[in-house]
């Protein structure tokens, strides 16, 4: 017996043990177990079976000989080959039904604990049916209209509670599969989204004078990437101008249940001012009424119906030599009530891209910011080429801070100070 | 030759960054570096400082080194401290939930700890209240009831002025007797 089998054996010896004795209990839980095995019996009772020797699981080799033979196949055994003799006898428990005393019982916990918070979803929204049921004078009284508000909360607290505490949510959760659909998923990436990812995002827009300079507030509610090409793009990273020429896709996820229709402006709020000595804003897209919701997260600004949706296309940011780095910040915001907008409206009064004003837009259509991101830009090698591209006046003019005349010489310590 | 040294004191060699090869092999050569650093060797160094009476070995400054850093790289690496925790993937779940149903069952242990208290607060509140009310006296029997004098108020128990032990402590110091000050004439 090979050193690895050795060490997997008072597992092995458990399982078998419990497979034989437990069978009862664990029959009296749960049904899947028998369903299982029965089915794994009648598979391999189906098919001839053919001896391990002659093609090795690669997830269950455990002698090197074997393993051998797989590498020379290219095949590569997966995981440790402890780990892979301890699976040999294992793989057919499920996760649930693993034989440990404790988990069994903390599994017991967890699932009473469920119940009850399933009793109680079900009171409470039997008493939010009741609520709506009332005439509509009743219904909206104050008190009962802020019942119901504080009833609704309650539900959708109790809807993640009753999940939080399963392990296989939480494992699925990890490996990425969990499905947005449902109040827990949403709720778990909503956390691990503010853990992170959301205070980069909100460094970055705070530190680089976005939100005073674009907008006067914003708290992000909807996690925001901005991929150009199939590169994703941090906030805040320069991007290079040849990257940025076509219009970027973003993913959007917001973590509530509603469908939204968003607004998505790109706001560049540094273009040099020479005339006046200032910097000037100029809008490089404009789009309005994109629904996004928690599955439909993609969002190509590419792709955006030109008739319905999109104002101002894409303009490729591009930055004078000589001058400083360009902001340009990117805001989702949403439209009040979720009504769209009138789109011919938009499109005949936003024609002028310079002398648009973000807040003058969020004023006008009340649209409030609920995402953001930010990328920037600077003079690089292919920045020429985009100007020619898009035919950018100027485009071989470089930017030169003024020099200052010297003042005249001037004694550091004359006389009238002196004593 | 390998260094017979155990591997408690090879731990700590390595955690004071004592270099263990230098001392076990070769014990002499560091002694030698120090007696000929100690000793002005030439005449030539002692015409440079004619004035200064200590030598450079002295006089150098030793680099700041963080006592707390050392402690922490002491008990970090202290070989009686237990390896890392390091679980697999559904080890560390099952802690997880195991973990998981603990905290539940003690949030709910702690919560019906606190209604039973509300619950007993409230009962005794609803009994004086009947007491005030429904006596019959116009409450006065309420009132001489939460009369409190003498309760803690005027003198707190002796007996909790010290931790509670078996045995009583020194108790009073008779032999205790105030130090006059020399008075000033």
């Amino acid at each position: 017996m090979a050193h690895c089998e050795r060490a997997s054996r008072p597992l092995i010896q458990c399982l078998s043990k419990s497979s034989v004795r437990g069978i009862s209990s664990v029959q009296l839980q749960t049904r899947a177990f028998q369903t299982t095995a029965a089915v794994q019996e009648e598979a391999q009772a189906e098919a001839p079976k053919q001896a391990f020797y002659k093609s090795p699981d690669p997830a269950l080799v455990s002698s090197p000989r074997l393993e051998r033979r797989l590498m020379r196949q290219g095949i590569l055994p997966i995981g440790s080959r402890r780990r892979r003799a301890a699976l040999q006898a294992t793989s057919s428990v499920p996760f649930e039904q693993l034989p440990y005393q404790c988990f069994q019982e903390a599994r017991k916990v967890l699932l009473s604990d469920r119940e009850e918070k399933l009793k109680e979803i079900t009171t409470t929204s039997e008493k939010i049916a009741k609520i709506q049921a009332l005439p509509e004078e009743e219904r909206t009284k104050n008190s009962n209209h802020s019942r119901l508000r504080a009833l609704e909360l309650h539900l959708e607290r109790l809807k993640v509670h009753a999940d939080i505490n399963d392990p296989l949510v939480k494992k699925k959760f990890e490996d990425g599969d969990g499905d947005m659909s449902k109040p827990i998923y949403r709720y778990l990436a909503d956390q691990k989204w503010r853990e992170y990812r959301r205070k980069i995002l909100v460094q970055r827009i705070t530190q680089m004078k976005v939100i005073p300079d674009v907008l006067p507030h914003c708290d992000p509610i909807v996690d925001t990437k901005l991929y150009f090409g199939r590169k994703t793009v941090p906030p805040g990273e320069f991007v290079n101008s040849q990257a940025s020429s076509v219009a970027p896709k973003l993913d959007i996820q917001p973590f509530d249940g509603e469908n939204r229709l968003v607004t998505i402006a790109v706001v560049d709020s540094d273009v040099p001012n020479v005339a006046e000595d200032t910097f000037d804003y100029k809008m490089h897209y404009l789009a309005v009424n994109i629904p996004i919701s928690a599955l439909n997260t993609k969002v190509d600004l590419s792709q955006l119906s030109t008739e319905s949706q999109v104002v101002l296309p894409w303009l490729p940011p591009v930055a004078q030599k000589g001058s400083p780095y360009h902001r340009l910040s990117l805001f989702v915001m949403e439209q009040k009530n979720n009504t769209p907008l009138d789109f011919a409206a938009v499109k005949a009064k936003e024609t002028d891209r310079d002398n648009m004003l973000l807040r003058t837009l969020q004023a006008r259509y009340h649209l409030k910011a609920i995402g953001a991101h930010l990328f920037r830009t600077i003079w690089d090698e292919d920045t020429r080429d985009v100007m020619q591209e898009i035919g950018f006046p100027l485009a071989d003019m470089e930017l030169r801070r003024k020099r200052s005349e010297a003042l005249p010489y001037k004694r550091r310590n004359p006389v009238t100070m002196r004593g | 030759m390998r260094p017979s040294i155990s591997p408690v004191l090879a731990s700590l060699a390595n955690v004071f960054r004592i270099p263990l090869s230098q001392t076990t092999l070769r014990p002499t050569i560091p002694l030698l570096n120090q007696q000929t650093a100690t000793q002005p060797s030439s005449p030539q160094a002692q015409a440079r400082a004619p004035f200064s009476t200590t030598t450079p070995l002295l006089k150098r400054k030793s680099p700041y080194i963080d006592r707390r850093v050392t402690l922490i790289r002491y008990f970090l690496y202290h070989p009686l401290t237990p390896r890392p925790l390091r679980f697999s993937r559904t080890r560390f779940l099952r802690h997880w939930t195991i973990h998981r149903a603990w905290q539940l069952y003690q949030a709910n242990r702690r919560r019906n700890h606190q209604l039973e208290l509300q619950r007993q607060w409230q009962a005794m509140n609803a009994a004086c209240e009947e007491l005030r009310t429904g006596a019959g006296d116009g409450g006065k029997l309420f009132r001489k009831s939460m009369i409190k004098t003498r309760i803690f108020k005027d003198m707190f128990p002796i007996e909790y002025g010290r931790m509670q032990t078996e045995g009583p402590g020194e108790g009073w110091n008779h032999e205790w007797k105030r130090v006059d000050k020399p008075v000033k004439r």
